[in-house]
């Protein structure tokens, strides 16, 4: 269950140079991105700074869209945010997303307009509702192989454990 | 059952079906760059005893800041160099570098029928070659290293057919925004697209890796070229590719690689090559991108225009620019350098003007060919190999408020420098502009006032 307040990004089209820009890509490891995070949003610091501790993105289409860098979900998921709601997500950010337990959420466009001035959102990840302000109820869809992933974390160990199986197939492989 | 490219692929490459449509997809090369690929060696030394699926289908190379810039990128660098050394892995490093998407095919790595991944979104680059290649994070290339495989969705299908020829000074560069303009920037979002049709027949290899560089531009998951004589040319005695009758026994093969006549596809598209003209964004996202003799349209995001200094209605010809930039995956291989100096010899440039080759390679040949001299006689910074500015990582960042025409694939917000405003073209389009100082076709440009052939120099050009 994710209760928290939102961060709208009343923007379509948030490419991850936006969430965190190139020249802060320097580091080796996934933590301490944070600090990074909308420093290549136009306005993006001030958005941050008028919503302190919001863990929950509101934002417009294709959020996540442009280069593949796995430095958007985590510098996302280090600054303390859950969940992003959108109307869609580029593919690549949305795996990301979901191998970070960061939850891509995706709700009608005509909701997002509702959402964007929301103070809060409660999200129940495992039964696929989002609970608005008044109550209003939304039912989203997500992958259910990678919601295990989300929920639990685990996608290098999955992978790992097929392994053998791999091998057996290469070895059957033309 | 009839079966379109990509699903002889794809069918080759199933390991296992997934719960949600989901498949193991076993992948045949992992293309691995500094910037994203430490995390997960890291990753796997410490949580997995530091074990490869397979390290031979593993290349790296030091390609987005190389040299480094600063100890982060330094480290990053010795991180990549040392893991390849102590697995074996084949790398491309200082000297002998080049943007991944360039040197990976360029060194006979890539070939049809392939899977492919990269933690970088542009791999789709690859396609051309009649691959399945596609970008991912750092996470699901870690996977791939330790496991041999991918956790993929089956993509729906798109093909776009693309008739007549390209003519009046349009290139692949100019085609690949015309498909994104037209599909708009998320429209083949959850789609791999096949190219097909007498435009796409007739393109080069470069050519095929700077359209299919620009599907990611669209939302797509990749895009797919099938393979032909011109791909069998391309590959043929290239390093790293079996000789003689062990290649031309992989011909016979390759050869089967293209859609069925009955094949279906979610959506198909056709556009017509031969009424294209040179385009231009002028926008946020290359999917804003309008002839270059074309206006900003009536309605046109206002954050977008507010970013780039526009109103409805401007005129793109004839914008004045800053700064000028040949290179990035997209367009810095040999031919994309030629098309530069073809309209660079002889001439000057007007504004600050950087050419960066794909890789160290194609820097040798372009130097074998004169175009470094035409390229500093016209006084441009002719630069070794690497991402360079496309991405405002190290060199050759764009001041706020700046306008700098590249050739390049991404004009986002901050992409090549806070503030820094980017209008997309090909390099004949980058050259003429750098050469007016505004936003140019090469045919505005007045004549050459003598023949100059190349590596003359800049006294007899201009006869100081």
């Amino acid at each position: 269950m994710i209760e928290g307040t939102v961060l709208p990004v009343d923007r379509p089209n948030v490419d991850t140079d936006q969430i965190i820009p190139a020249f802060l890509l320097t580091g080796i490891t996934s933590s301490g991105l944070g600090t990074h995070l909308f420093k290549g949003m136009p306005g993006g610091l001030d958005l941050l700074a008028a919503h302190p501790g919001a863990s929950i993105v509101v934002a417009r289409e294709n959020f996540g869209c442009g280069s593949s860098r796995e430095h958007a979900a985590w510098a996302l998921v280090d600054r303390g945010f859950r969940a992003v709601v959108a109307p869609s997500f580029a593919r690549i950010f949305q795996e990301n997303a979901y191998n970070n337990g960061l939850a891509p959420v995706i709700v009608d466009a005509a909701e997002i307009e509702a959402l964007l001035t929301a103070p809060s959102l409660c999200i129940d990840v495992g039964a696929e509702r989002l609970t608005a302000p008044g109550g209003r109820v939304l039912t989203f869809s997500l992958d259910p192989l990678r919601k295990r992933f989300l929920l639990e974390g685990g996608y290098l160990d999955f992978l790992a454990n097929k392994r053998t199986a791999v091998r057996a197939w290469l070895a059957r492989r033309p | 059952m009839p079966r379109s490219l990509f699903e002889k692929v794809w069918d080759e490459h199933v390991v296992e079906q997934l719960p949600g449509g989901n498949a193991l997809l076993f992948v045949d090369r992992i293309v691995a760059h500094e910037i994203t690929t430490p995390q997960g060696a890291i990753e796997i030394l410490e949580r997995y005893g530091d074990e490869l699926f397979d390290k031979r289908r593993i290349v790296a190379m030091n390609d987005h800041v190389s040299p480094a810039k600063d100890t982060e990128t330094a480290i990053q660098a010795k991180i990549l160099r040392e893991w390849a050394k102590r697995q074996g892995i084949t790398l491309y490093d200082i000297g002998d570098n080049g943007i991944c998407h360039v040197i990976a095919p360029e060194r006979g790595h890539i070939e049809p029928g392939m899977t492919v991944i990269c933690g970088d979104s542009h791999t789709c680059t690859l396609g051309a070659f009649g691959a399945f290649a596609l970008g991912i994070g750092t996470t699901v290339q870690t996977g791939a290293m330790l496991a041999g495989c991918v956790v993929l969705e089956r993509p729906k299908l798109m093909r776009i057919t693309i008739e007549g020829r390209l003519g009046h000074g349009a290139t692949a560069k100019d085609l690949a925004l015309y498909v994104i303009s037209t599909l708009t920037f998320r429209g083949a979002t959850g789609y791999v697209i096949e190219y097909r049709g007498e435009a796409i027949d007739a393109l080069s290899m470069d050519e095929r890796m700077t359209l299919c560089n620009m599907a990611v531009e669209a939302g797509g998951t990749t895009a797919m070229i099938a393979p032909d004589e011109t791909t069998f040319s391309y590959l043929r005695g290239r390093e790293n590719q079996p000789k003689g009758e062990a290649f031309e026994a992989n011909v016979v093969r390759w050869r089967t690689l293209r859609a069925d006549p009955e094949a279906r596809y979610e959506r198909e598209l056709t556009l017509d090559a031969s009424a294209l003209r040179p385009m231009v964004s002028w926008g946020t996202n290359p999917g804003q991108s309008v002839p270059l003799g074309g206006r900003v349209p009536a309605d046109a995001d206002p954050k977008s225009l507010e970013y780039m200094g526009l109103a409805p209605g401007d005129a793109l010809r004839a914008l004045p620019i800053d700064q000028a930039f040949i290179g990035s995956c997209t367009n810095s291989r040999i031919s994309d350098l030629r098309a530069a100096a073809e309209v660079l010899r002889g001439r000057k440039v007007g504004v600050p003007t950087i050419i960066t080759p794909g890789s160290q390679a194609v820097k040798r040949v372009a130097e074998r060919e004169g175009l470094h001299d035409v390229f500093q006689d016209a006084g441009a910074l002719w630069t070794h190999s690497s991402c360079g500015p496309c991405l405002g990582m190290s060199m050759g960042v764009v001041a706020p408020g700046s306008r700098c025409i590249s050739s390049s694939n991404r004009n986002f917000p901050g992409r090549m420098g806070a503030g820094g405003r980017v209008h997309l073209a090909s390099p004949a389009v980058v050259a003429a502009s750098a050469i007016l100082g505004r936003i140019a076709s090469p045919e505005e440009l007045p004549e050459r006032a003598v023949a100059v052939p190349a590596g003359a120099s800049p006294q007899l050009e201009w006869g100081e």
